[in-house]
């Protein structure tokens, strides 16, 4: 009884530790907050383009594919919202549909090639600010309209904003073939010393030379070929440069590469060169690349790229005791050497044409000496003398 | 009534005192010092140690404060001492209660949650606030390595993206931008009244009280480093970052394959932080425990009470937490020194036993 007694005394204060656990487990874990799938927008991806009374936002909404064994991908509905900012554009989607707007799962925004030509940050704005939005979305330039970028029927996903996503997957990246850039690093460059940032370009081509197969179209018919529904493929290898926000050149296939390079992003990328007038291709092995600002006398910016690459294909045919040896002659280096001095050469004189600090030279020099910054910072870019180093080593 | 052990008050300075500094003062310091941010934080914690070192060799008499109030001035007067240091405690409060509120709102879910899913803390604060003080010991001995865990867990995420030398050029926030960041965000130290309230609450040993205030300041280099990899990873946009440590992790390579593994260690550092969120109106509560007698239920009722009022206060100003700010960490900044440091300083010449009596 004594026994009983004292069990009993406990009783309140266990259940009371007992309920605060849950409730706390509870209160932490959101699991009340369960996300209501018919009544919730689930957005992958935004579209944005500039009209003439602000902004239409295509909001790529994921939406639930039932049981149909025989498709697969993520089904998606895009939704056009107008107003005169980023988020009365999502309010009316919102009221369109009755379905609430989740951001949480966006991981790409795209902006239309006119609307980038203004202040971007009039569209990033929104995003940037928004606690539920996770700034390591990617982001995009598109040709044309972003909303037509959006509503493509892809090639490779149901889903386009999943087929442009893949194009920046850190494989893509090491290839030297494409930039990316997300919603943090665009603002860190934007409102940092520089003002300068990039994004991927993203074209569209009709899918040629293939043909789809009906488990990989879009739920409800089996995939149509030529005409309205036409296939697309996406590539973004060029890259658009942004000063103070606005889109001022567009980078070619070759001066995004060599921009990789300077960045020492490339692992297993491939160039071309020549070898005694015959085209050869070389893989990086290792990228050693960097910029570097020197301020004693006449600015100038050291741009060094510092290869391994090996030999990785002939275009000719070649005997079996060339590819045995792969041992490219001295004429592939100097040629491969030429290309890459050309495409860095190319790549600094359209930075420096067009306004934009591409490699944040106004920060390095900020970092430096805050005096030389103010002395330098309206004239630097033009004031800069490019050097270039480029050496490169075969691995046999 | 067991007291709390060196080793446990040691946890707490080290583990569980710097993770109220990681909400909102990174950002906060950004605002006014940009990349000199490390500076006003180690000046406050500097100033905490030495006065933490101070109060600790006050409790050398083992008695508390109310005991030392009560032989200087009479007991009257103490209660009266007892009750504005009561309601300073509850201001103290007040800021880190909404930017707990506000983390949770803003992290744990997804889009903006009724006001009332902040309302289970207060349940969680009454059962701790019933509570007396000298029971946080065992507190901490189960939280310090949940701290420990959470904090280096998300720092070894979140160091591989910092750019650390972002926080170059050393001194171009200059002489304002050091004194407005050590001043505005003094409002998040408030450390050595807690101490001060536990006096009495352990046995002071030989040597506690320059080992407490190193055991602060390890856990104060933990939170600068904290505050150097946050501005290496956002950088001129760090101003914009509130919740910091819910966020530096977040761009660690894998987790775009594995999912926010990271939330692992933000819920474990999200735990700390409701206690130490909630440690000063348990000191509140003591305090009126100490004034006017403690017992079941009335620890009961002052705690029932003072998270009653802290409820309905959370509630009123749920679209006011800028206009609390600034007026609780920029008008009126220097209460924070003024009694956080200016009382233990005062403190020093109360009436006490000596030490060697004691022994």
């Amino acid at each position: 009884m004594n026994k009983f007694g004292k069990f009993a005394k406990t009783i309140p204060m266990k259940l009371y530790i007992l309920l605060a656990l849950v409730i706390v487990f509870a209160f932490f874990s959101n699991d009340f907050g369960l996300v209501d799938i018919q009544k919730t927008a689930i957005i992958l991806a935004a579209g944005i383009d500039r009209t003439e009374n602000g902004f239409a936002v295509t909001a790529q909404i994921s939406i639930p594919k039932g049981t149909d064994r025989s498709s697969c991908g993520t089904s998606s509905v895009e939704i056009l919202g107008e107003g005169d900012t980023v988020s009365a554009c999502i309010a009316q989607i919102y009221s369109k549909t009755g379905w609430v707007p989740k951001l949480v799962f966006c991981d790409l925004i795209v902006i239309g090639e006119e609307t980038a030509k203004q202040d971007v940050f009039g569209c990033l704005d929104f995003f940037l600010r928004n606690e539920y939005m996770p700034d390591s979305c990617l982001l995009a330039v598109c040709e044309g309209k972003a909303s037509d970028t959006l509503t493509m029927s892809s090639a490779i996903d149901d889903t386009s904003s999943l087929a442009i996503g893949k194009l920046f997957s850190d494989a893509a990246g090491k290839s030297g073939k494409v930039v990316k850039s997300t919603l943090k690093e665009f603002s860190i460059g934007y409102f940092g010393k520089a003002k300068s940032g990039h994004i991927p370009f993203v074209r569209s081509t009709n899918q040629t030379g293939g043909c789809t197969s009906n488990s990989s179209g879009p739920e409800g018919g089996p995939s149509s070929g030529a005409g309205e529904n036409e296939k697309k493929i996406f590539s973004a290898e060029e890259t658009a440069v942004f000063s103070e926000g606005k889109m001022v050149a567009l980078l070619s296939r070759a001066e995004t590469f060599a921009y990789n390079l300077l960045k020492g992003n490339v692992f297993s990328g491939v160039f071309s060169a020549e070898d005694n007038g015959d085209p050869v291709s070389l893989t990086v092995l290792k990228d050693e690349g960097g910029v570097s600002l020197d301020m004693k006398g006449a600015p100038k910016a050291v741009l060094s790229v510092n290869l391994r690459v090996r030999l990785y294909n002939s275009g000719v045919p070649a005997p079996v005791e060339n590819m045995a040896e792969s041992n490219p002659s001295p004429e592939t280096v100097e040629s491969a050497k030429r290309i890459i001095d050309g495409y860095v050469d190319a790549l600094w004189k359209k930075c420096a044409e067009s306004g934009c600090d591409l490699f944040q030279l106004s920060k390095s020099l900020y970092r430096s000496s805050p005096q030389k910054y103010e002395e330098w910072k309206d004239t630097l870019l033009s004031a800069i003398q490019p050097e270039i180093k480029t050496e490169i080593r075969i691995v046999k | 009534m067991a007291k709390i052990s060196a080793r446990q008050l040691f946890f707490f300075l080290a583990c569980v005192a710097p993770v109220g500094k990681i909400i909102l003062m990174p950002s906060a310091l950004v605002q006014a010092a940009n990349n000199d941010l490390l500076f006003p934080a180690a000046a406050n914690f500097l100033l905490q140690a030495g006065v933490i070192f101070l109060v600790m060799l006050l409790s050398r008499s083992n008695q508390t404060f109310y005991q030392l109030l009560a032989n200087t001035f009479g007991k009257i007067a103490a209660k009266i001492i007892s009750v504005a240091l009561t309601l300073f405690l509850l201001y103290c409060a007040l800021l880190p209660i909404l930017e707990q509120k506000l983390f949770v709102q803003s992290i744990f879910y997804d889009t903006l949650p009724s006001l009332i899913a902040f309302a289970p803390f207060f349940i969680f604060s009454a059962y701790l606030c019933a509570k007396q003080l000298s029971s946080l010991g065992r507190v901490w001995d189960i939280i310090a390595p949940i701290s420990i865990v959470g904090f280096f867990g998300i720092i070894v995420l979140a160091v591989g993206n910092a750019d650390f030398g972002a926080l170059m050029p050393v001194g171009a926030g200059g002489g304002k931008g050091f004194l407005s960041g050590t001043a505005y965000t003094m409002l998040w130290f408030y450390d050595s009244l807690l101490v001060l309230m536990l006096m009495g609450r352990f046995e002071y040993k030989k040597g506690m009280a320059w080992k407490a205030a190193v055991f602060y300041l390890v856990g104060a280099a933990a939170v600068l480093f904290f505050l150097a990899v946050f501005y290496g990873i956002f950088s001129d946009i760090a101003i914009r970052q509130i919740f910091a440590f819910a966020k530096i992790s977040r761009y660690f390579s894998a987790i775009t394959v594995l999912g926010r593994i990271d939330y692992i260690f933000i819920y474990a550092l999200g735990l700390v932080m409701a206690f130490y969120c909630a440690m000063p109106m348990q000191a509140a509560a003591e305090c009126l425990s100490d004034a006017f007698g403690g017992g079941t239920l009335r620890s009961a009722l002052y705690s029932v009470g003072i998270n009653a009022v802290m409820l309905t206060i959370t509630i009123a100003l749920d679209y006011s937490f800028g206009s609390v700010r600034d007026t609780v960490g920029y008008r009126l900044f220097w209460l924070f020194p003024a009694v956080c440091v200016g009382l233990p300083l005062l403190a020093l010449c109360l009436r006490r036993k000596k030490y060697e009596q004691i022994r």
